[in-house]
């Protein structure tokens, strides 16, 4: 699960021009072509450097995003919700293992991925620092944070990195069991009874706000990021995407008779824009830097997960075994 | 076909698998490492998919339907051996009580596969693979911790001796062993802890670990006649937190 | 004081709340070897590349992949695990190049061991088992792979690994990928709820 809004390093000036000129052409041309890049492949730093990061903080944003779901993993009403919550907690386990995989492709290895994450050098998604007070709330992250997590990745394994494109393959299909599981549980609840549908009602009053931020704030478009387009490592825009998830999933909420807390939520019939009211993004610079209600624990649990499961990993490590990073 | 006994004997294999597959679900998330995280959770999704199956057979026998026998009895109506009711304390604990369950487990379906109930014998047939898998990781990871390090070893020794008072608790005789027996339902505790004593002590002569004397043990009974330690109860509270809000509700 | 969490499972973890601030150390620690996995989707149908996992040793690395790759088993028939250090790459091309055009040696002829080879059809997709070849070494692998599998559909990059270093799961093993029908509740098609929407709106009508 992971959103957009992903926080590229500012571009020096002298980036490009210290890369080997003919190199460069034939990577471009080898993009421009349709074709995808792959591990041994000839790449200009940059490239290099803006992947490993937005992969490493999609990685996370799988790893930290078990958690907020894991709350109810253990009080799942009923054999069928038992098995799809831990079998999509699971899932979400399974994609940061793919994506630290395909990160590690370029040359960062995993440990170094995950003592950055746990040492807050790296991000990850902003929506997993807020907490799941309900069933109803583990009810909305299973449907629409995965739904907005898909809009991004869909956008994304359209990309031009090799590795990146397959694993997002794999996530995207394994996804859509997540989005039908959170759909229908929000069906359950919203058709339900009256506690059920309250219950459910909150929960989108809580999560609404974070939901806007999950995009990221609006892009500037800048010489930076046009580049990044042009090497299709940024697939899709901030607000392309806010505007794709609300143009796919406000009506199948208003369907189910829910409401979401913003008033000024509608779409223009000329444009076919999406007006709304823009989410308080101070809040999210606060909360992204450290100050959200769950960043603490998130990190906390993943360090003694960390911690607790060194003794295994150093009896099974044999003396001379040799890392290499993964081929594909 | 004494059907009490019957209910009796699917009563606490069920609650078994749901017992030890909601704790080992626990780990979802904070396993040692990741590719052992999600191994370790397609097991516990086994095991509570396992008791389910085995809730429905109990349905079709007369009993309430199984999210109702699940979520809703008393820690005192649970037939599991306490063994799966322990909290997971650390990896060595939990790899222990793993390889111990699930070996006994194997050994009990495949007799299961035989038995004159003609729907277990068919559900014991349709989960060998499942089992297949979780006793070759179970062996797998005693043999490599099992004999690798001062500290993997150590842990795993005290995790089994202190899982073993309760791991023979597995085995606790039912009211009924005679007629299940004599009706060929099942053949009976007595053989299957004798085949697993015979088997885990094969495995563990691999390892570095030592089989504690179980002349020396008495065996923790009291799970398969209601009897539990203080952490089912909590267990079954916090399982059935959401479902106890409206039991009736379709969820 | 313990972290208190509304994950009761992490309070239970007993998290020390006063040490979240350490610095874990990076290093090697916990840097196993990597494995990369193949799995077969259907009888018949060639092994493909499904992804790496770290794992301490071969055994570990199958356990690992089993879950990681096939826990649907329904798409799954057969898995095999290969050290990533034993795989040979050769180079990549592009551009409707084939790569077998640059292997300009001959087959030696010898056949001294047995060699797996994998190819890469196009970029972005998943290298394919393309057959097996008895040849002498590595490169000369790669020549015989030439003669025996090149055709007019170009290959972009080649994968070649020694028989044995192949760890593959038994035929009589192909059980452990049996699933229940219950557990649908993995897939997408399992969640229709369409009535339930249609009962609430003639309802609320």
């Amino acid at each position: 699960m992971y959103g957009g809004g992903n926080s590229f390093e500012a571009m020096k000036a002298t980036a490009l021009t210290d890369e080997d000129p003919v190199k460069l052409a034939e990577f471009e041309a080898r993009i421009d072509r349709g074709e995808k890049i792959e591990p041994s492949d000839w790449m200009p730093q940059l490239y290099r450097k803006q992947l490993i990061r937005m992969i490493e903080q999609h990685a996370h944003s799988e790893i930290i995003g078990a958690l907020p779901e894991g709350t109810w993993i253990t009080r799942a009403p009923g054999f069928k919700r038992k098995l799809a919550l831990m079998a999509k907690v699971q899932d979400e386990v399974g994609h940061a293992q793919l994506l630290y995989s395909a990160a590690e492709t370029l040359g960062k290895s995993r440990e170094d991925m995950i003592a950055d994450l746990i040492n807050g050098k790296s991000k990850y998604s902003n929506i997993f620092n807020y907490p799941a007070f309900t069933w109803a709330d583990s009810c909305f992250i299973s449907w629409l944070v995965d739904a907005g997590a898909i809009v991004n990745q869909i956008a994304n394994s359209k990309g031009s990195y090799g590795p990146y494109c397959r694993a997002l393959e794999r996530i995207c299909a394994e996804e859509s069991f997540h989005l039908k599981y959170g759909h229908h549980c929000v069906i359950h609840l919203a058709t339900g009874t009256k506690v059920q549908r309250e219950m459910m009602q909150a929960a989108f009053n809580r999560w609404w706000v974070p939901m806007m931020h999950f995009f990221g704030p609006s892009d500037k478009i800048s010489v930076h990021s046009e580049i990044l387009m042009r090497w299709k490592v940024k697939m899709s825009s901030n607000d392309e995407c806010r505007q794709q998830f609300l143009d796919m999933y406000v009506p199948k909420i208003w369907e189910l008779g829910l409401t979401v807390p913003d008033d000024k939520l509608r779409k223009d019939p000329e444009t076919g824009q999406w007006e709304f009211t823009e989410p308080d993004w101070e809040e999210f610079k606060r909360v992204i830097n450290g100050d959200g209600p769950c960043n603490k624990e998130r990190l906390a649990v993943r360090r003694v997960a960390e911690e607790r499961g060194a003794w295994v990993r150093q009896a099974l490590l044999a003396p001379k075994t040799k890392y290499v990073a993964p081929l594909a | 076909m004494n059907t009490e006994a019957l209910k009796d004997l699917l009563y606490k294999i069920a609650d078994d698998q749901l017992i030890l597959g909601h704790r080992n679900s626990e780990w979802t998330g904070f396993g040692p490492l990741l590719e052992e995280d999600i191994a370790f959770s397609s097991m516990a999704q086994d095991k509570v998919g396992q008791s389910w199956q085995i809730y429905k057979l109990l349905e079709e026998l007369g009993e309430s339907e199984p999210d109702m026998v699940a979520f809703m009895r008393n820690a005192d109506q649970f037939h599991n051996c306490q063994l799966v009711e322990l909290p997971n304390g650390e990896y060595d604990f939990s790899l222990i009580r793993h390889f111990l369950f699930d070996m006994a487990e194997q050994i009990r379906f495949t007799h299961l596969a035989s038995s004159s109930y003609e729907p277990l014998s068919l559900l014991a047939k349709k989960i060998k693979g499942e089992i297949k898998y979780h006793t070759m990781h179970a062996k797998i990871w005693m043999k490599q911790l099992g004999s690798a390090t001062e500290e993997s070893v150590s842990r795993l020794q005290n995790s089994l001796e202190e899982a073993m008072p309760y791991a023979l608790g597995i085995f606790e005789p039912s009211k009924f062993e005679a007629e299940l027996i004599k009706e060929d339902i099942f053949r009976g505790e007595e053989v299957i802890k004798e085949e697993w004593i015979e088997q885990i002590s094969a495995i563990l002569k691999e390892t570095s670990l030592k089989m504690p004397d179980l002349n020396s043990i008495t065996p923790v009974y009291g799970g398969r006649y209601g009897k539990h330690t203080e952490h089912l109860q909590p267990l079954l509270d916090e399982m059935s937190e959401v479902f106890k809000m409206d039991p009736t509700a379709d969820w | 004081m313990n972290l208190k969490s509304l994950d009761p499972r992490v309070t239970r973890l007993g998290i020390d709340e006063s040490t979240d601030t350490q610095i874990i150390e990076k290093g090697n620690l916990d840097q196993f070897e990597t494995y990369e996995a193949f799995i077969e989707t259907k009888e018949g149908k060639p092994f493909e590349h499904a992804g790496p996992v770290h794992a301490p040793n071969e055994e570990m690395a199958f356990l690992f992949a089993k879950e990681q790759f096939s826990r649907r088993g329904m798409f799954c028939n057969a898995l095999c695990v290969i050290k990533t250090e034993n795989i040979k790459v050769s180079e990549y091309t592009d551009n409707n190049e084939d790569v077998y055009n640059l292997v300009n040696n001959r087959a030696s002829g010898v056949e001294r061991e047995s060699f797996e080879i994998f190819h890469l059809a196009k970029r972005g997709k998943q290298h394919k088992y393309a057959g097996s070849v008895m040849a002498k070494d590595y490169e000369d692998a790669l020549a015989k792979a030439k003669e025996d599998f090149q055709s007019d559909k170009p290959v972009f990059n080649v994968w070649v690994v020694k028989s044995e270093h192949v760890l593959a799961s038994d035929e009589d093993d192909r059980d452990i990928w049996d699933t229940l029908k219950e557990k649908k509740y993995r897939d997408a098609i399992d969640y229709k709820a369409s009535d339930k929407i249609k009962a609430f709106k003639e309802q609320q009508a």
